[in-house]
Formats: C-alpha cells, sequence, structure tokens
C-alpha cells in the first residue's frame, strides 16, 4: 500500500499557493520543553528533594485514600496510604527509562536497516520488508502483552541458557526488549523512504563520481540529511511508547506492582474513582501533559524540517 | 494482474511471519508446551489426552508450525481445554461483539472526522479551524487508557442510563437498539475519539489541497453551488487518503479494542485473547491473532485494490509498470 500511497502522491497534481502565514511565537514548544525540563529534574533529583516522599513508604493514617489533594499530600493519598505525588514521579522515572531507551535501541537499529534497505535495495530490502510489514500488521499491544507475559513464566522457569538462568529478567527489562524491536518496524520504514529519494540526489552522485566509497557515502552523505527526520521521530515514538506503556499496564503487563508506573498507578486505582478521583485523574494528567509535551516538540521539529508523516 | 498477484504473495508471507512469530511467542519460557495447553494445573491423564490429541507439542518450532498451519487452513482450530471449548465455538461466541465494538468506532470517527475536518478545511485558519486543530492535537496526544478514564469518571460514573464499567454486554441490535446503544456507545466513543482526532487532522491536510485545485476551481467557475463543490467535488478526492488511513488504523484499532473491551466491556474475542494470554492458551491465542492478521492484511490489500477502481491515473501507472 506504500507503493501505492506513494505513485498517488507522484500522479495527484499538488499545486500550492502558499499564503504567506503569520510567524506565530513557538508557545506550544516552549511549554513542552518547559514541563519536559521539570519532569526530568523532579525525578533525577526525587531521591535528595525533602519535598518528594519515598514511592512506597506510607505515613500512618493516610490509607485508604484518607487525604485528597492538599498541602500535606499535593496529590492525596492513594488505597495503601501512599504519595501519589511521589509515585506520579518515580512513574515518570520508569515510564520515562523504558521510552527513552527502548527508542535509542530502535533509532539505532532502524537507522541502520533502513539506510541500508533503502540504499541496495535487492534482496535485503525485500527479507527486511518483509520482517517490517509483519511486525506493523499485527496489533502492537497484543504482541507486547504476549511476550512480557511469556518473559513472566522464563523467570520463573528454571530455563537455563548457557548456564545462565532469567531470574534478572524484570518485566522492565521485557518491555523494553519488546517496545525496541516493535519500534524497529516504522523507523526503518521511514528511514528507507528517505534514503530512497536521497540516493537519487545529485550530491550522491557527484561524490560517487568522485570515488567515494560507500560507506562514506552513506555516512557522510546520507545520514546527515536523515538526521532532522530521526530527531522528529524520537519525540514522537517515545510519546507513543508512553501512551503504549499505559495500555499495557492496564492489561496487567507493566513493572511490578511495589514499583510505580503511570498506567500502573491508573490501572491500581481506576476502580475507586468515585471516592478517590485524585489516584487516578492526577497519573493520568501527568501522562497527557508529557505525551502532549513531547508531540509538541515532535510536531514542531518535523514543521521546521517539513517531514512528511506518512509513514508514521 | 501481474500486481495483484505480488501483493497476494507479500499477504501470504506476511501471514505467515506473524503467525510464526505469535507460535514461537507462545514458547517462550514454557517447558511442556501440553501442559500449557491442557491448563497448568491438571492431572497426568489430561495431558496425556492432549498428547494424543496434538502429538506434535514436542517437535522443533517449524514442525510444530507446519503441524498448526495445515490443520488452521483445513478449519481444524483446535480447542481450548481451559474453557473446554472448542476455537470455532468461541469465535462464534465472540465475535460479534468485537466486530460491532470496531464498526461502531470507525462510524464515529468518522462522523466527527469529516464535518471537523471538511469545515475546517473550507474556513482555514478562522477560529472554527483553531479550535479544533488545538482539540484535535490534544486528542492525539491523550492515551487511549486517559480517554477510557476520562469517559468512565465524566459519563459512565455519572449516568446511570450506561451500565457500570466493565458490565457491559453482548446485546446484538436487532434484538433491542437501546440496550445495544447503551452497552456499545461508550467503548466505541473511547475508540472513536482518538480515530476521529487523526482523520479530521488527515482530511483538513488534504481538503486544503484540493480546494486549490485546478478541478475545484474548474467547478467553481462553472457555477456549481460552493456547498456542492466542497462536500462532492473537493470531498471525493479526499476520500483516498482517508480510505488508506481507516485501513492503516485497522492493527490499531484492534489493540484499542483489546483495552476498550477489557475496560469498559462487550467481553469480546480481545478480552478473551488476553484471558488466553494469561492461561497461554496456545491454540486460542494462535487462532485469534491469525485472523486478526488476514482481516488487517485483506483491509490494507482490499484498500490498495479499490485504489485502482477509484483513480483511473493509477490503474493506467500500474498497468505500465
Amino acid at each position: 500500500m506504500t507503493d501505492a500511497a506513494a505513485t498517488a502522491a507522484t500522479i495527484a497534481p499538488v499545486i500550492v499557493n502558499e499564503v504567506p502565514r503569520r510567524r506565530r511565537p513557538p508557545l506550544g514548544m516552549a511549554f513542552g520543553i518547559l514541563w519536559l525540563v521539570t519532569i526530568i529534574l523532579l525525578t533525577v533529583l526525587a531521591d535528595f528533594l525533602p519535598f518528594v516522599r519515598g514511592a512506597t513508604q506510607a505515613p500512618r493514617g493516610a490509607s485508604n485514600y484518607a487525604f485528597g489533594p492538599g498541602v500535606d499530600f499535593w496529590f492525596g493519598s492513594d488505597r495503601l496510604g501512599r504519595d501519589v505525588f511521589a509515585r506520579c514521579v518515580y512513574g515518570a522515572r520508569i515510564s520515562l527509562i523504558i521510552a527513552v531507551t527502548s527508542i535509542a535501541i530502535g533509532l539505532v537499529v532502524g537507522t541502520a536497516l533502513g539506510m541500508l534497505t533503502g540504499y541496495f535495495r535487492g534482496w535485503i530490502d525485500r527479507v527486511v520488508s518483509i520482517f517490517v510489514d509483519s511486525l506493523l500488521a499485527f496489533p502492537a499491544i497484543i504482541l507486547a502483552a504476549l511476550v512480557v507475559g511469556r518473559a513472566g513464566a522464563l523467570r520463573e522457569s528454571d530455563i537455563q541458557v548457557l548456564g545462565l538462568g532469567f531470574t534478572w529478567l524484570s518485566n522492565a527489562w521485557a518491555i523494553t526488549a519488546v517496545f525496541a524491536v516493535l519500534s524497529v518496524a516504522p523507523i526503518t520504514r521511514i528511514v528507507r523512504a528517505q534514503t530512497l529519494s536521497l540516493s537519487q540526489r545529485e550530491y550522491v552522485l557527484a561524490a560517487r563520481s568522485l570515488g567515494a566509497r560507500t560507506p562514506r557515502i552513506l555516512v557522510r552523505e546520507i545520514l546527515p540529511n536523515v538526521v532532522p527526520v530521526l530527531v522528529s521521530v524520537l519525540f514522537t515514538g517515545v510519546a507513543i511508547l508512553l501512551a503504549a506503556e499505559a495500555g499495557l499496564a492496564f492489561l496487567g503487563y507493566s513493572v511490578e506492582p511495589p514499583q510505580a508506573s503511570w498506567g500502573l498507578m491508573v490501572t491500581e486505582n481506576r476502580e475507586f474513582i468515585d471516592e478517590a478521583w485524585w489516584a487516578t485523574l492526577f497519573p493520568c494528567l501527568m501522562l497527557f501533559l508529557t505525551v502532549l509535551s513531547f508531540n509538541l516538540i515532535g510536531d514542531r521539529v518535523a514543521r521546521k524540517f517539513d517531514i512528511r508523516e506518512a509513514a508514521l | 494482474m501481474r500486481y495483484v498477484a505480488q501483493r497476494l504473495l507479500q499477504f501470504v508471507l506476511v501471514f505467515v511471519v506473524v503467525t510464526f512469530m505469535v507460535l514461537a511467542a507462545t514458547r517462550i519460557g514454557s517447558i511442556d508446551p501440553a501442559r500449557d495447553l491442557a491448563g497448568g494445573a491438571v492431572t497426568e491423564a489430561q495431558i496425556e489426552q492432549v498428547k494424543a490429541a496434538y502429538p506434535y507439542l514436542d517437535d522443533p518450532l517449524v514442525v510444530q508450525y507446519g503441524y498448526w498451519l495445515k490443520d488452521f487452513v483445513t478449519g481444524e482450530w483446535g480447542r481450548s481445554y481451559v474453557q473446554s471449548q472448542s476455537v470455532v465455538d468461541m469465535f462464534q461466541q465472540r465475535m460479534p461483539s468485537t466486530a460491532f465494538l470496531a464498526f461502531w468506532a470507525i462510524v464515529l470517527g468518522l462522523l466527527i472526522a469529516v464535518p471537523v475536518g471538511v469545515y475546517s478545511a473550507y474556513r482555514r485558519d478562522r477560529a472554527f479551524d483553531r479550535v479544533t486543530s488545538i482539540g484535535s492535537f490534544g486528542a492525539i496526544s491523550t492515551p487511549p487508557l486517559v480517554i477510557a478514564v476520562l469517559l468512565l469518571f465524566f459519563i459512565v460514573s455519572r449516568y446511570e442510563f450506561f451500565p457500570s464499567v466493565g458490565r457491559s454486554l453482548y446485546v446484538a441490535p436487532w434484538d433491542s437498539p437501546v440496550e445495544h446503544f447503551k452497552n456499545f456507545f461508550v467503548p466505541a466513543l473511547s475508540l472513536g475519539i482518538g480515530l476521529g482526532a487523526v482523520w479530521s487532522r488527515l482530511l483538513r491536510a488534504d481538503m486544503i489541497l484540493a480546494l486549490q485545485s485546478d478541478s475545484v476551481i474548474m467547478a467553481r467557475a462553472k457555477g456549481i453551488s460552493p456547498r456542492r463543490v466542497l462536500w462532492v467535488h473537493a470531498l471525493r478526492t479526499s476520500i483516498l487518503s482517508l480510505m488508506t488511513s481507516v485501513a492503516l488504523q485497522m492493527s490499531a484499532l484492534f489493540g484499542g479494542a483489546v483495552v476498550a473491551e477489557t475496560f469498559f466491556g462487550p467481553r469480546g474475542i480481545g478480552d478473551r485473547l488476553i484471558f488466553a494470554i494469561q492461561q497461554n492458551d496456545l491454540l486460542v491465542i494462535q487462532a485469534i491473532t491469525a485472523i486478526l492478521t488476514i482481516a488487517v492484511v485483506l483491509a490494507n490489500v482490499a484498500v490498495d485494490l479499490l485504489y485502482a477502481v477509484v483513480d483511473p491515473r493509477i490503474r493506467m501507472a500500474r498497468s505500465l509498470g
């Protein structure tokens, strides 16, 4: 279907009488950066800040949602008497680490695959494309739930590979691994499309006729032109993965309970939403604002470099 | 014709890769697949019974896959020992609910997207466009789980009319339209909002281009009423990309349906799939994922072929290439 979309795009008459638009101040971008800096500072410094309690610390008399949002408990307390604000902060740490790590892995692998397939075409392109299509044809959240669930079984079994057990394989690791693999597919597709068009450009031809070797062309001529796309994908991708983690947590495949992730907090507290809205809605708000910030920044970058998001 | 054959080959390959991945995934961390299939804590006799029915479970993965594929193609989808139900029966019982959920989600998504997208393109950069642009960006940035929680908080727990969370049941529309609406509206809306936001942005961008195209200027010059130009001439060219997006969103829609079903109910195939994953009910997982893959890929192939029907230029390009 991508081929068809491409043909449609080349055939369709594109006449844009672009009306010069007023330059709007990048308020969204400013908000995004501000929010992300706040969140990152909070999560990094959480252990040292006096106003952030421990994630599992439960002051006496705060259980059963005793405190609403207020001076003592900024976001209220949850069923076990833990501070919702503190758990939001520690939840941010886990959610962000999972999302950013997997996107980073996905970017490295996806860029390599995309550039190779886009530049060399041929059989390697066909093989990789089949795998990319397969990963995209299937609801990612189901595959993730399946693999994370099985990773849990693997951890509890006494199966050993090369003499090593799998007791280290926490759910957080499993989620990161699955998300990394899943994010490879769209990134490969985007980078491949970009490389395809870039490799037809004059400066690539010029470099080749000057006798540059293929690795040099890939790294010096093509890679720099893929980077803007990657920056945009980085932000949008983190946003998508944060949302996916929440969905996965709801299905019961998130980090193990004493730990906190935003999705897990929503899942734990949603049954009591009528009595204690704060324990559910504040993690939701954090999740929304963070996803929004990543999207705002990604959108801005994409617009700046005029990237089509068709492949996403 | 050659093009169709290529697409079908690709479809078969994708199907094989996905179903093999799923089969391999279900075997991770499992020492004895026969025990998983029999349902975990069961007697030796029951496991022997499963082994007699599925003797290939100890073979290498590729061999297992071969047996499974043969069974699947011949309609022997196996049996869930945990639920003591055949997989085919399970589909008959659960599939209508999920199909209705997906259908209503798409309908609600289009009901939101088409008016908003068309009107904001028509009155570009005016107040309506500004507000809906911000709104749709916000909706895209809201994770599905958060949308579900908000619907729960602001609608379901406020109005007795809707069944309380997780209590929605499957009622066929021909049995009782009102009950059907009660049970399906909120879960479908939780999916439809996201779809509507994505599609309205897409439609807006597309319509802005379409409104500037020669054919629309020509139509306007011929004196056709602005309304007709907008809704017939301009919208028609944008239908292509909307169709593509509907097909592209299919797999995300099923992923969302799993969450929505678990959250609100009507307990359809997605809910059953999650239960099967918890139990590692091998044959159920494999059958459901296989059917989902077929549905998603067929939707994409169908749209791809429809392109040629809708747009003669693509038909020409393909027959040349």
